[in-house]
């Protein structure tokens, strides 16, 4: 399994926060380092962008670093494709959005409460962007 | 499908002149009827789609004079209200209420950190305020003072805390870190408790119980007001910290290494609340039980015996922290080896930080929903419930209980996965039941063991502190002395501040659910 492959275990479940792939050559590649869980739940704070500052408030703790977003989205993405959102390049507008109002697997969905609908096309904007930019 | 069900009692016509009401009063942002809106409260833990405890709507109040007079607007109406914090409640019903049809009232959009007293190590919060809110707002001013979380920080701190949760570092029972509550009563009135209810507040978050008798208490999973702020007790960033992971082997090795470990935790050595957990408890974190068994039934010792020498893990596992100055911290280190070095025939490895250093080598805590990923264990969408009884900190009436335990869950065939937390005087044994929401085989599997459980624990006098939805009466009816007198008080009580029985019917089997 790619995540099994990828996870190195220090005692019980602490985690590291480099991992590695295999090349179609069969050789260890590192990946960058992913980021702390404090750097996850902190992520954006400090962000100009009121869209990256929402995804940190309300998506990194799941989906930053090596938490259960990251973990789940991992098993069901082929490996070219990031598991942490705010890498992905693919992600519209709307999908963020019908996800987040509907919830998607063991994601649960966000109430109009917790996540205003001005805060969700801030953030889904944000996911959309080209990053590469 | 969703069915729009109307709150108990009440037609369909006096339930839109209560929704105009509410509007009137909360602002069309503070009243959520639409069916996405209810979507969004269904329990993601739940059995199946969890319809059966679906609600009529949300009101999500902004400010507690917005509390008060949606109570007093569903007295007026006959409406039922489940108070929520922020409705991560998972394993216990999410933010869904005990009877169909009854609106949730969400405190999600009251999410102020107040006030932070660096000094006397305290802060003053709303209800919305979660574990992250209140770690990014101590990060984000470099204030000196930790925070307990729980295994999943989505959640409100102070509905953790009023639902008895608990973190693993000093301060971790959070309920007793609360000083001073306000509340809204039913009838939407509002008082504060303890050293709050004089003046402004000078003392709020200084001493908890006041003058006379102390009603902290009364508010905590119950149903007897709305909880709309609190004090709260944080720690002093120490000097020094030091953890360490310990593995125990054996599953015998319970009896002895708990009589260490809870010695430990009467006598102060050990500040926090300690985890003694199984190997699925690590594995289901990491990964899904696909990976190691596929077969029908509970998971083969040798399925567990492979999780284990992978991961270097033992039977049990344990993770211990230090706080304080290095003299200290050192001092209790030396401590530790000289327990567990010699029977273990291990080195103790421990990861220290001194104060200055970078938080990661820390034992602070930091917010996480890492915890989150086992309900991925069978696939599919999935859940946990927990039974959690109460236990006596006696390593060998703990072991008895845990084979009794290992023994009905490979008879029924699901994997076992309990922990034990070690608390001030007491063990908590978390019985976590894994399942496929959409497998009915599976849920099925999950209640009939919950239920099989409560039985068990009963034969020994142990019971729930803490339960879901579906439970509730269950677990208040093995509170069982002179006949069940204490439920009796509080169905007093209740009576008494709640005629109309308007707040959360059914909470923790106080009310009833007519």
């Amino acid at each position: 399994m790619a995540f099994e492959r990828s996870l190195t275990i220090l005692g019980a479940v602490a985690l590291i926060a480099a991992c590695s792939a295999r090349s179609d050559a069969g050789e260890e590649k590192p990946k960058p380092a992913l980021p702390s869980q404090i750097e996850a739940a902190t992520f954006g704070q400090k962000s100009a962008d009121p869209g990256e500052r929402l995804f940190g408030r309300e998506c990194a703790f799941c989906h930053v670093g090596r938490n259960t977003g990251t973990i789940m989205l991992q098993r069901r993405l082929p490996e070219d494709v990031p598991a942490q959102l705010h890498q992905r390049t693919d992600l519209s507008a709307d999908y963020v959005t019908a996800v987040v109002r509907n919830g998607l697997i063991n994601m649960p969905a966000f109430s109009r409460a917790e996540l205003t609908d001005a805060e969700l096309a801030q953030i889904a904007a944000y996911l959309a962007k080209d990053k590469s930019k | 499908m969703q069915s729009s069900p109307l709150p108990t009692g009440v037609g369909a016509e006096n339930f839109r002149a209560a929704l105009a009401a509410f509007r009137a009063a909360l602002g069309a942002d503070g009243v959520l009827d639409r069916d996405e809106d209810r979507a969004a409260y269904l329990d993601p833990y739940a059995f199946g789609e969890g319809l059966d405890h679906e609600s009529s709507g949300i009101l999500a109040p902004a400010e507690v004079a917005e509390v008060q007079e949606a109570v007093r607007i569903a007295n007026r109406f006959g409406i039922p209200l489940w108070p929520v914090s922020r409705g991560k409640n998972f394993g216990y019903g999410s933010a869904a209420p005990v009877r169909r049809g009854d609106m949730i009232l969400d405190l999600s959009r009251m999410n102020r950190v107040l006030d932070v007293d660096v000094q006397q190590a305290n802060c003053l919060i709303e209800p919305g305020v979660s574990f992250f809110d209140l770690f990014d707002h101590l990060w984000a001013n470099d204030i000196p003072l930790w925070m307990s979380v729980p295994g999943n920080s989505w959640g409100s701190v102070l509905g953790n805390a009023l639902d008895r949760g608990i973190g693993y570092t000093p301060l971790g029972d959070n309920c007793d870190a609360l000083c001073g509550l306000e509340v809204v009563l039913p009838d939407g009135d509002l008082v504060r408790t303890g050293m709050a209810a004089v003046g402004k507040g000078a003392t709020w978050r200084n001493y908890k119980h006041g003058y006379g008798p102390g009603w902290d208490q009364m508010f905590v999973q119950s149903n007897l007001g709305v909880v709309t702020k609190a004090g709260l007790w944080l720690q002093p960033e120490p000097e020094m910290t030091a953890s360490v992971e310990i593995a125990f082997p054996n599953f015998d090795d319970a009896g002895w290494a708990i009589d260490i470990l809870a010695d430990l935790r009467r006598r102060e050595i050990i500040q926090h609340n300690i985890v003694f957990g199984s190997p699925v408890r690590a594995a289901s974190t990491l990964t899904q039980r696909s990976e190691w068994y596929e077969g029908e039934g509970a998971l083969p010792e040798e399925a567990e015996r492979a999780m284990m020498a992978k991961y270097g893990l033992g039977w049990w596992n344990a993770k211990i922290s230090f706080f304080g100055p290095a003299y200290m911290v050192e001092g209790n280190m030396r401590q530790m080896r000289e327990l567990f070095e010699a029977r273990l025939g291990t080195e103790l490895k421990f990861r220290t930080w001194h104060k200055g250093e970078p938080y990661e080598a820390s034992a602070r805590g930091v917010p996480s929903t890492l915890g989150l990923q086992s309900v991925n264990w069978y696939g599919g969408r999935g859940g946990h419930i927990g039974f959690a009884p109460v236990m006596p900190q006696d390593g060998a009436q703990v072991l008895a209980y845990a084979k009794r335990v290992k023994a009905i869950y490979r008879e029924v065939g699901q994997d076992y996965y309990s922990t034990f937390t070690i608390g001030r005087r007491h063990i908590n044994n978390v019985s976590l039941i894994l399942y496929d929401r959409d497998d009915p085989a599976s849920t099925g599997r999950a209640n009939g063991l919950f239920k099989r459980l409560v039985v068990e624990a009963a034969k020994d006098g142990y019971t729930e502190y803490r339960g879901h939805i579906d439970y509730m009466d269950t677990i208040a009816q093995t509170y069982d002395f002179n006949d069940h007198a204490l439920n009796r008080l509080n169905n007093r009580v209740k009576a008494a501040l709640d005629p109309k029985n308007i707040i959360a019917p059914g909470r923790n089997g106080i009310g009833g659910k007519k």
